[in-house]
């Protein structure tokens, strides 16, 4: 069983330091038990300026049937990235991250905001020797200043505001008979410019 | 012998005197007097043939049963006191343990003052049952005037209680908080387990060189007022009892103190980091891991059940209780138990 009576103040507190931590975790539902966690891109990162959210959905029952009761807090939070993140230690494709409090190291001291708080930390310091996507911690250890252009690009692509037409963009240009993965690319290396991509796109 | 028991008789008149000249002061416990007067009677009649039991005993067979009509009598006079203590709602700690009216525990005259010294004293354990079975007749014949000085102390406590009680029902009716007892709840969780400690604390008085637990036994036989540095500011705790089966007996000043971290009470968290719970004061003192991470005993026994490590330091935690050793060593000792030990664990847990 979840304790909600916990999740109910873990929100309380959160939202009262909302301003110095940055960290916001708000309900998805009424049921408490799916939240979505927002951090802010650690500066002096490809991060940096992005606004990362984070689903979070709370463990009812332990790692066992009969561990009914062993609900969150004593299990930890299953996270994983809604928004797109080029980084070693997160898929790139399912936004899974790969961080040990929030598998085998969780202890029950830990909060949704302290972890929540090493996730961002993680976005600060990559470990590629423990990737959990490996073509980008490929890039990582092979080309890093690649990775730094394609992991801010992604920042200024999925995680700003501004940015949150992105999809659009490329359903757009994906109708206009481009295929999916070139448009992305181009998308890319065009900034984002919906315009520039295509120009590139009708003359490559 | 006989003379002994005289003495005894006759040094009682004198504690009665000075009870009476302390209670002459408050005059408006003056209407109790005549009824205390006669349950003191009973009080020191027994005590008396207690006396005579000890008194009797170095020559006798050990263990023998005092004489059948004077046993029956006082038993039947014990029975009517307790009877009426019960109806009046009397505080539990100075409940005298019927017991020490069969056989196998009539040597022990020292059981009466076990019963009022426990009483007084006692911070409530229920888990010494097993051990009030070992008082058989091991007494050793040396109990001398030193008991009796005692036993009449305890008689003048045993008497200060019940005044205090008495004054207090006359103050406030039918609220048997008592000024100086503990609360009525506490009171009321005392009553079962002290009845069991009298024989507990007899077997432990014998056990000891015989003057060492009979000095300290004045200094505990007065009952609590509500400044008295060792009076016990909470509740029993069952789960610490468990935890500790032969730490926390609060018997005697000789024996070991229950541990009271006020400090980490006071400047620890107010409420559980795992559950966030309010905790109590049981929980407030309690400090299962030397980084003084503080949790509920709730969440700790739950911790104890996943990894046994501080949730802060990840350090294992020290001591185990009892109960959860064994499983834990289960699980070291056939490594392909350890998955079936946590079904175990639940089941214990869901009941």
């Amino acid at each position: 069983m979840i304790d909600f009576a916990r999740v109910q103040k873990e929100l309380q507190e959160c939202s009262r330091d909302i301003e110095s931590s940055g960290i916001k975790v708000s309900p998805k539902s009424d049921s408490l038990a799916r939240l979505t966690g927002t951090i802010p891109g650690p500066i002096g990162t490809p991060y940096e300026g992005g606004t990362f959210q984070i689903d979070i959905t709370l463990p009812v029952m332990g790692k066992f049937e009969w561990e009914l009761k062993d609900g969150y807090p004593f299990e930890p939070p299953k996270m994983q990235f809604a928004t797109k993140v080029w980084h070693p230690n997160i898929s790139s494709q399912s936004g899974a991250i790969c961080l040990d409090i929030l598998k085998d190291q969780w202890s029950p001291a830990l909060t949704l905001k302290t972890a929540l708080l090493s996730v961002q930390a993680l976005l600060s310091a990559p470990e590629p020797d423990d990737p959990q996507d490996a073509v980008v911690a490929q890039q990582y250890l092979r080309d890093y200043q690649t990775f730094v252009g394609t992991a801010r690009y992604w920042t200024e692509t999925f995680a700003k505001p501004s940015s949150l037409g992105v999809e659009e963009k490329v359903s757009k240009l994906v109708e206009m008979g481009f295929p999916e993965v070139l448009v992305r690319s181009t998308l890319e290396s065009a900034g984002g410019d919906e315009n520039l991509a295509l120009e590139k796109l009708c003359s490559g | 012998m006989v003379s002994d028991s005289i003495s005894a008789n006759a040094s009682i008149p004198s504690a009665t005197k000075d009870f009476g000249k302390k209670k002459r002061a408050n005059r408006s416990a003056k209407l109790k007097q005549c009824k205390l007067d006669a349950r003191r009677e009973q009080w020191l009649s027994q005590g008396v043939a207690k006396n005579k039991g000890i008194k009797e005993e170095p020559a006798g067979p050990r263990g023998s049963p005092p004489l059948p009509g004077k046993g029956s009598e006082r038993k039947h006079l014990l029975e009517k006191l307790e009877m009426r203590r019960r109806d009046e709602d009397e505080n539990g700690s100075i409940h005298h343990d019927f017991d020490s009216d069969s056989p196998s525990n009539s040597p022990t005259g020292s059981s009466v003052l076990g019963g009022s010294v426990s009483g007084t004293n006692f911070t409530g354990s229920s888990s010494s049952s097993s051990s009030s079975s070992s008082s058989g007749g091991c007494c050793s014949g040396s109990i001398t005037e030193d008991d009796e000085d005692n036993c009449l102390d305890d008689w003048e406590a045993v008497a200060d209680a019940l005044a205090a009680d008495d004054e207090n029902k006359q103050g406030n009716c039918h609220d048997d908080n008592s000024p100086c007892l503990e609360s009525g709840l506490e009171t009321h969780r005392d009553r079962e387990p002290v009845v069991r400690l009298d024989s507990h604390c007899e077997a432990l008085k014998r056990s000891l060189p015989n003057s060492a637990p009979m000095r300290v036994a004045p200094a505990n036989s007065r009952a609590w007022r509500p400044d008295d540095e060792c009076r016990p500011q909470s509740l029993p705790n069952l789960a610490k009892q468990r935890s500790l089966p032969n730490a926390d007996r609060h018997c005697g000043q000789g024996g070991f103190q229950w541990d009271y971290p006020s400090a980490g009470a006071v400047n620890g968290p107010s409420s559980c980091p795992v559950c966030t719970e309010d905790l109590d004061f049981t929980d407030a003192s309690f400090l299962p891991c030397s980084c003084r991470f503080q949790v509920c005993l709730f969440c700790y026994k739950k911790m104890l059940e996943l990894d046994g490590r501080c949730p802060n330091c990840r350090k294992l935690y020290e001591h185990v209780p009892a109960e959860v050793e064994v499983e834990v060593e289960a699980s070291v000792h056939g490594g392909s138990l350890t998955l079936k030990l946590p079904r175990s664990y639940s089941m214990i847990a869901r009941s």
